[in-house]
């Protein structure tokens, strides 16, 4: 047995069939799998499988802040812990917070504090813990998108859902969702996330580059996925309650 | 002896204005912002178009107002609610013990007596009181005090209030209280009957369970457990006095 270490990312990014490499069209998503109530002892948890994403969260509070001093007399605090597992990449990852992961976790916790009602809960916390188990390429849409659904499980109040994903530019052409590879070798990445009351832009990072039109174009493909996305996202909350009542009520 | 005196409590589960419909956070309840207001867990959005739920929850419409009723949540602390709580800690000047809450219950030495049976025997009198809980008791409380910004506080003198000796605590989820009380405490009456237990169930979501032996309070806690994940199901009551018949008779415990 040999042990492949891919150094060189591939040259094409596009097969000649003008799909990507993964077999996928430009607009079209990862497979998506969610769960919600997984973690038994959190007060709302959630699960995501994003294609090779695979993430857990679990929502704590409202609760007593430690240490003291983060505690903000007039409105409660939304803490995020955004944790990569060692064995969630290709390299060993060391296991200290590094600035990467709290700069994702400055960010997820940003995009999601709009959303709550923290001003009704003063001197308190909301923590959520983020871990990634398996990382390819758009973690930090994934984990933001799963925190919500963790929030809501929780059964805390939220003026909406929040959902993200990102789009980019390989080669040229715009495309939806990329994974590792593409995000890597491409020429552009944009990760952005909605929240849904009112439809406001929660959070939009980007590198690389691109001109006016093709922002703007971006902007509109990436709705058109998260509009998929949220869907998936509400189903997922109600499955649970509804297969509980169509199994009692026949 | 130990009972819950509150049949006046409606079951809002059971409730025949709610429906069967689960909305989920940032779901439009109604676009006729004219005829209806949005009340518990519900909000108008920000162009005041629409109304929106903001928990998980069942859809109510009552009169003119639109409620969600919560399936998941945390319990806040009201004037007047009976919690079951936990001491963790205590000094000279009071008690403090886990509710459930954000915040921890105080329960000052004052509220442990009765005022005319307090002994004054010079400087023995704190130290009487003192004697009287010790940290990991398990107490029956009224919230007498709270807001959103203090600590709760809580008294011992009242009817039915006062440390608890044996039986059993188990906690469930604060919003499905009213769920194991049932409408005019029909589902904890029944549950009462056919176990032979006594229960007191507080607002905080923990209960406190009785019996004449552990096959019986085993029964309770499955049934109990069993109410708390159908709580959004119809005709409860009755799927309940059945499962918990059929089960007397399979495990021999007539």
């Amino acid at each position: 047995m040999t042990l492949l270490i891919q150094d060189e990312y591939p040259k094409k990014l596009l097969r000649d069939d003008g799909k990507r490499l993964d077999g996928r069209g430009k607009t079209d998503l990862r497979p998506i799998k969610m769960e919600v109530d997984v973690i038994k002892n959190a007060d709302g948890s959630a699960y995501i499988e994003w294609g090779n994403n695979k993430i857990y969260a679990s929502v704590y509070g409202p609760r007593e802040v430690h240490p003291h001093h983060l505690a903000k007399p007039d409105r409660g605090i939304l803490r995020v812990f955004y944790r990569m597992a060692t064995f969630s990449v290709f390299e060993r990852k060391r296991p200290a917070p590094g600035r990467r992961e709290k700069e994702i976790s400055m960010v997820i916790s940003e995009c999601l504090e709009p959303v709550l009602f923290l001003e009704l809960y003063p001197g308190t916390s909301f923590e959520i813990f983020i871990e990634v188990v398996d990382a390819d390429g758009g973690t930090r849409c994934a984990s933001t998108t799963v925190a919500a659904l963790a929030l809501a499980d929780a059964g805390i109040p939220m003026r909406s859902l929040v959902t993200s994903c990102a789009v980019g530019k390989i080669e040229g052409q715009l495309i939806t969702d990329l994974s590792g590879i593409e995000d890597k070798a491409g020429e552009s990445d944009m990760p952005c996330a909605i929240s849904w009351f009112n439809d406001e832009i929660s959070l939009l990072q980007f590198d690389g580059k691109m001109n006016r039109a093709e922002l703007d174009e971006s902007l509109n493909m990436v709705r058109n996925a998260m509009e998929k996305i949220y869907e998936m996202q509400l189903d997922t909350l109600k499955q649970k309650y509804i297969q509980i009542q169509e199994q009692n009520e026949g | 002896m130990e009972n819950n005196e509150e049949p006046e409590q409606d079951d809002e589960f059971e409730d025949e204005e709610t429906s069967r419909e689960i909305v989920a956070p940032g779901e439009v309840l109604t676009e006729d912002v004219h005829n209806f207001i949005p009340g518990r867990g519900a909000i108008l959005n920000k162009k005041g178009d629409k109304i929106i739920s903001v928990i998980i929850g069942l859809k109510q419409i009552k009169k003119n107002y639109i409620n969600v009723i919560p399936l998941r949540g945390f319990y806040t602390p009201q004037i007047g609610d009976k919690v079951i709580g936990i001491i963790t800690d205590k000094n000279p000047v009071k008690y403090k013990c886990d509710i459930n809450a954000k915040y921890e219950g105080i329960l000052k030495i004052k509220n442990t007596v009765k005022h005319n049976k307090m002994r004054i025997r010079g400087n023995q009198r704190e130290e009487e009181t003192l004697e009287k809980l010790y940290v990991g008791d398990a107490i029956i409380g009224k919230i007498i005090a709270a807001d959103r910004l203090n600590s709760p506080e809580i008294t011992l003198v009242g009817k039915y209030l006062g440390r608890k000796s044996g039986g059993i605590i188990i906690q469930i989820d604060p919003p499905k209280v009213p769920r194991i009380i049932g409408r005019n405490g029909s589902m904890i009456k029944m549950l009462k009957n056919l176990t032979n237990c006594n229960i007191f169930v507080a607002q905080n979501g923990r209960i406190w369970i009785k019996g004449i032996n552990i096959e019986h309070e085993r029964l309770l806690i499955e049934a109990i457990y069993k109410i708390e994940e159908e709580a959004h199901t119809t005709g409860l009551t009755d799927r309940m006095e059945e499962f918990i018949k059929n089960e007397t008779k399979r495990r021999g415990m007539e």
